[in-house]
C-alpha cells in the first residue's frame, strides 16, 4: 500500500508551537504551503502499449498483483483500473468500423481498401464478422491509452468523502488518507470516471492514484511519468502542461491527425477540468471517457427541493386527516 | 424485447392475451412510464470499450437495503406520530404513542448496519470529524445521529408518562419535560432521515439514481406510507377503535398516492437510465418491481384502500383487509429499496447508458465546446 506522506516540518519554531497545538487540540496539522498545482498530460498518439507504467506503479506503490486471468474479448486483461492498480494501459482495437464508411476520412484509402477486398475474396485473409475478437489480419489501427486517475479540479469523490479522508494536497491533487478513510463507498459511485475503488480483499479502504504524493514530497515524477519510454505520460505543472497538449494538439492537425483531441483541457469537464488530461485519437466513448459527465454534488439541491415538496404534500396530508 | 420467457406460438394468442402475458404487460409499462423503447441494434452501435464498464459497481448490498428501510421507517413513525400530537384528538394519542415506540425501534438497527457497512467498521467515528454540506452522505451521518438523540428522548418522555419507568422523581421529571415542543426539531430531521436516502443515490454517478432528482420524494414517501401501514398494522393488533385508524388508513391512502406519482415521474424523468429497473431482459429488475413494488406493493393496496375507505361510509369494514393492505405497502416498501439498490448495480456495469448519460447533449452543465 502507499507509504504515508511524512508530516515533518523543517522549521522547528513552526514544528514545536505544532506541538503546542497538537497535545491541546489533538493532532491538527498546518497546511502546508501551496504550491503550483502538478498533473499528468497522456497523450495517446504516443502510447505504444507496453504497459511500463502499470508495472512501473504497481512496483513504487507496492501494490499487489491483480488475479491473472483472460478477460475473452480483448488483448487487454488488466480490464479497468482498481484499488490495487492506478494506472491502466487500454488496447482498443478499431475493427470493422472504419468499414463501414461511417467515418469516411480516416478509413483506409481506397486503393488498399480495394486490395484487401481482393484478398478476402480469394480467401487470404479469413473473413472476419464485425465485433469478432481478435481480428489478426485486419489492417485497421489499434488505440492505446494509459488510463489513470484524472485528479478532477472538483473531485467528486472528495466532495463526496464524509470523513475527510479524500484531501487536495498542497500540488493540488487529490489523496486518500488512509488512516482517515473508513470504506464507506461513497467516493466509488461518485467518481464518473470509475477510478476510485475499495479494497474488497485487502484492507477494505479505498483507493487510487496519489499522483505518486511521497515521490512529488522529494522532487521526484511519479513512477509511471519516469518509466514511460515515449514519454507518453508527461509529468509537470499543470498549466505549462494545458500549453504543451495545445501546442501538440495543432502540431498533429497540421500533420493531418485531424481526428485527435483533448480530453479534460479545455472542455471544462465537471465545471474545472482535470489535471490529469489527455489527448486522444477518437471520441471519448471509445476510450470509455464520459463526455461532459454530470458533477454529483451538483444535484443535492435540486432532489433535496423535490424531497421537500412531496415532504410538504405528505404534511400537509397528515395535519389534514388529523385535525378534523 | 421478444418475449422468449413464455414460448407460447403467436397464432394461439389474441391480441388481449398477449397484452396479459405477464412480461408483455410489465414490458409495455416500462416503455411507458420509462418513455424509452430498447433500440438493441442502435445501442450496440455506440462505442464503449468492449461494454467494460465505465463505473466502478456501488459497494452497498443488504445492508444497506435493509438501513433503508429501516430508517425510513423510524423517520416515518415519528413524523406521524408528532402530527398526530400536534394536531390530533385525545383519541389519536394511541398513535402518537404507538408513532414514538415504533420509531426508536426501528431506529435501534440503523446504526449497526451501517456500521457494519463499513470497509472499516471500527473506525465509523471517522464520520463525525466533519460535517460537509455537499455530502448527503455527511450530512446524513449527522442527521441520523441527531434524530436519534429526538428520537430516543421523545420515546423516554412517552415511556415515563405511560408509567412504564415507574414512579420515581426522575420518571417524573421525564415525565414532564415538554413532549410536543421537541417533536417539532424532531420532525424536522425526520423527513431529513426519510428522504436524503434519496438525495444520497441522486448525488453519485450511477445513471439510474442521478438522472432523474425524484429519488428523494419516492424516498420520503415511501417512508410515509410504510411507517403509516406499520402504525394502522399494530394499532390494529392492539384493538385500536376503527375511527382512530381511519385518520391513519387515510393517511396511508394519500402517501400511497404521492408515492405512486414521485415514483412514475422518476421513471420518466429516468428514461434509459431506468431500464435495470424495470425492464424484463435478463438482469434486469422489472418483475420484481412491477409485481412487487408497483403493483402488489402500491397500486393494489391503494386500490384496496380506496374500497375500504369508501366502503366504511356504508358501515362495512373488515380488519383482515386492512392488515393486508399494511403488509402489502410494507413488503412493496422493502422491494422498492431492494430493486433500486440492486438496480443501481447494475446500470453501475452498462458501459454504454452511462456514456449515454453522459452526453453532451444531454448535461445540463454548458461547457466550452471542443469537437472536432
Amino acid at each position: 500500500m502507499a507509504v504515508e506522506p511524512s508530516r515533518s516540518t523543517t522549521n522547528g519554531q513552526r514544528a514545536s508551537l505544532g506541538n503546542v497545538v497538537s497535545t491541546l487540540v489533538g493532532s491538527k496539522m498546518f497546511p502546508l504551503p501551496q504550491q503550483p498545482a502538478m498533473g499528468f498530460f497522456t497523450d495517446t498518439s504516443l502510447c505504444i502499449g507496453c504497459k511500463a507504467c502499470e508495472v512501473a506503479c504497481k512496483q513504487w506503490n507496492q501494490l499487489p498483483a491483480e488475479e491473472p486471468g483472460w478477460t475473452g474479448s480483448s488483448y487487454d486483461n488488466t480490464g479497468q483500473l482498481s484499488a490495487i492498480t492506478w494506472r491502466h494501459v487500454q488496447f482498443i482495437e478499431h475493427i470493422g468500423r472504419r468499414d463501414n464508411g461511417q467515418n469516411g476520412q480516416h478509413g483506409l484509402r481506397s486503393d488498399s481498401q480495394a486490395h484487401i477486398d481482393q484478398a478476402k475474396g480469394e480467401g487470404l485473409i479469413p473473413l472476419i464478422s464485425p465485433g469478432t475478437a481478435l481480428p489478426f489480419f485486419n489492417t485497421d489501427r489499434w488505440l492505446m491509452q494509459s488510463d489513470v486517475c484524472k485528479h478532477c479540479a472538483n473531485a467528486p469523490c472528495q466532495e463526496a468523502c464524509p470523513t475527510g479522508a479524500i484531501i487536495r494536497t498542497e500540488c493540488d491533487t487529490v489523496y486518500v488518507q488512509q488512516d482517515i478513510c473508513n470504506g464507506c463507498g461513497y467516493c466509488v459511485v461518485a467518481c464518473p470516471f470509475g477510478v476510485i475503488a475499495r479494497d474488497e480483499r485487502g484492507d477494505h479502504r479505498a483507493h487510487k492514484c496519489t499522483l505518486c504524493y511521497d515521490r512529488l514530497k522529494d522532487g521526484m515524477e511519479p513512477a509511471c511519468a519516469k518509466a514511460c519510454p515515449t514519454d507518453s505520460i508527461r509529468f509537470g505543472e499543470v498549466e505549462q502542461l494545458k500549453a504543451r497538449a495545445r501546442e501538440r494538439l495543432g502540431m498533429l492537425h497540421e500533420r493531418g491527425v485531424h481526428e485527435a483531441r483533448l480530453y479534460g483541457v479545455d472542455d471544462n469537464i465537471l465545471e474545472g477540468g482535470l489535471h490529469a488530461f489527455f489527448l486522444l485519437l477518437d471520441e471519448p466513448e471509445v476510450y470509455n471517457l464520459p463526455e461532459n459527465p454530470q458533477r454529483p454534488s451538483d444535484t443535492v439541491v435540486p432532489a433535496s427541493l423535490w424531497t421537500v415538496v412531496a415532504a410538504m404534500l405528505l404534511g400537509l396530508f397528515g395535519v389534514l386527516f388529523f385535525r378534523e | 424485447m421478444k418475449e422468449t420467457r413464455f414460448p407460447i406460438t403467436e397464432t394461439s394468442l389474441t391480441g388481449v392475451q398477449r397484452l396479459l402475458s405477464r412480461s408483455n404487460l410489465f414490458e409495455q409499462l416500462a416503455r411507458l412510464t420509462t418513455g424509452y423503447t430498447p433500440a438493441p441494434e442502435r445501442e450496440l452501435q455506440e462505442p464503449s470499450y468492449y461494454d467494460y464498464p465505465v463505473l466502478k459497481a456501488p459497494t452497498w448490498h443488504w445492508e444497506i437495503i435493509w438501513y433503508f428501510f429501516f430508517g425510513g421507517l423510524a423517520a416515518g413513525c415519528y413524523v406521524i406520530a408528532s402530527i398526530a400530537a400536534l394536531f390530533g384528538s385525545r383519541e389519536d394519542r394511541a398513535v402518537a404513542r404507538a408513532g414514538y415506540y415504533l420509531s426508536l425501534l426501528s431506529l435501534v438497527p440503523c446504526p449497526l448496519l451501517l456500521i457494519k457497512d463499513l470497509g472499516r467498521p471500527g473506525r465509523f467515528l471517522h464520520m463525525l470529524r466533519i460535517f460537509k454540506v455537499k455530502s448527503p452522505m455527511s450530512t446524513g451521518t449527522w442527521g441520523l445521529v441527531s434524530f436519534s438523540l429526538f428520537s430516543g428522548v421523545t420515546a423516554v418522555i412517552q415511556a415515563a408518562r405511560d408509567g412504564m419507568l415507574g414512579r420515581s422523581w426522575g420518571a417524573r421529571i421525564l415525565a414532564a419535560l415538554p413532549q410536543r415542543l421537541l417533536a417539532l426539531p424532531g420532525t424536522a430531521l425526520g423527513v431529513f432521515l426519510g428522504g436524503y436516502t434519496g438525495v444520497l443515490l441522486t448525488a453519485t454517478s450511477v445513471p439510474l439514481w442521478s438522472r432523474s432528482k425524484a429519488l428523494g420524494a419516492v424516498f420520503i414517501s415511501s417512508a410515509i406510507s410504510t411507517s403509516a401501514a406499520l402504525l394502522s398494522c399494530a394499532l390494529r393488533l392492539a384493538g385500536t377503535p376503527a375511527r382512530v385508524l381511519y385518520k391513519l388508513e387515510r393517511l396511508e391512502w394519500a402517501a400511497l398516492l404521492v408515492e405512486m406519482t414521485s415514483l412514475v415521474t422518476f421513471l420518466r424523468g429516468a428514461g434509459r437510465a431506468a431500464r435495470p429497473l424495470v425492464g424484463t431482459a435478463p438482469r434486469e429488475h422489472g418483475r420484481t418491481f412491477w409485481s412487487f413494488v408497483f403493483g402488489g406493493g402500491l397500486a393494489l393496496p391503494w386500490l384496496l384502500q380506496t374500497r375500504s375507505l369508501l366502503g366504511r361510509r356504508s358501515g362495512k369494514h373488515t380488519s383482515g383487509r386492512g392488515l393486508l393492505i399494511s403488509l402489502l405497502v410494507l413488503v412493496g416498501g422493502y422491494f422498492l429499496r431492494r430493486t433500486m439498490i440492486e438496480a443501481g448495480h447494475m446500470s453501475s456495469r452498462d458501459a454504454r447508458t452511462t456514456l449515454w448519460n453522459a452526453q453532451k447533449s444531454h448535461s445540463g452543465t454548458n461547457r466550452s465546446t471542443f469537437v472536432s
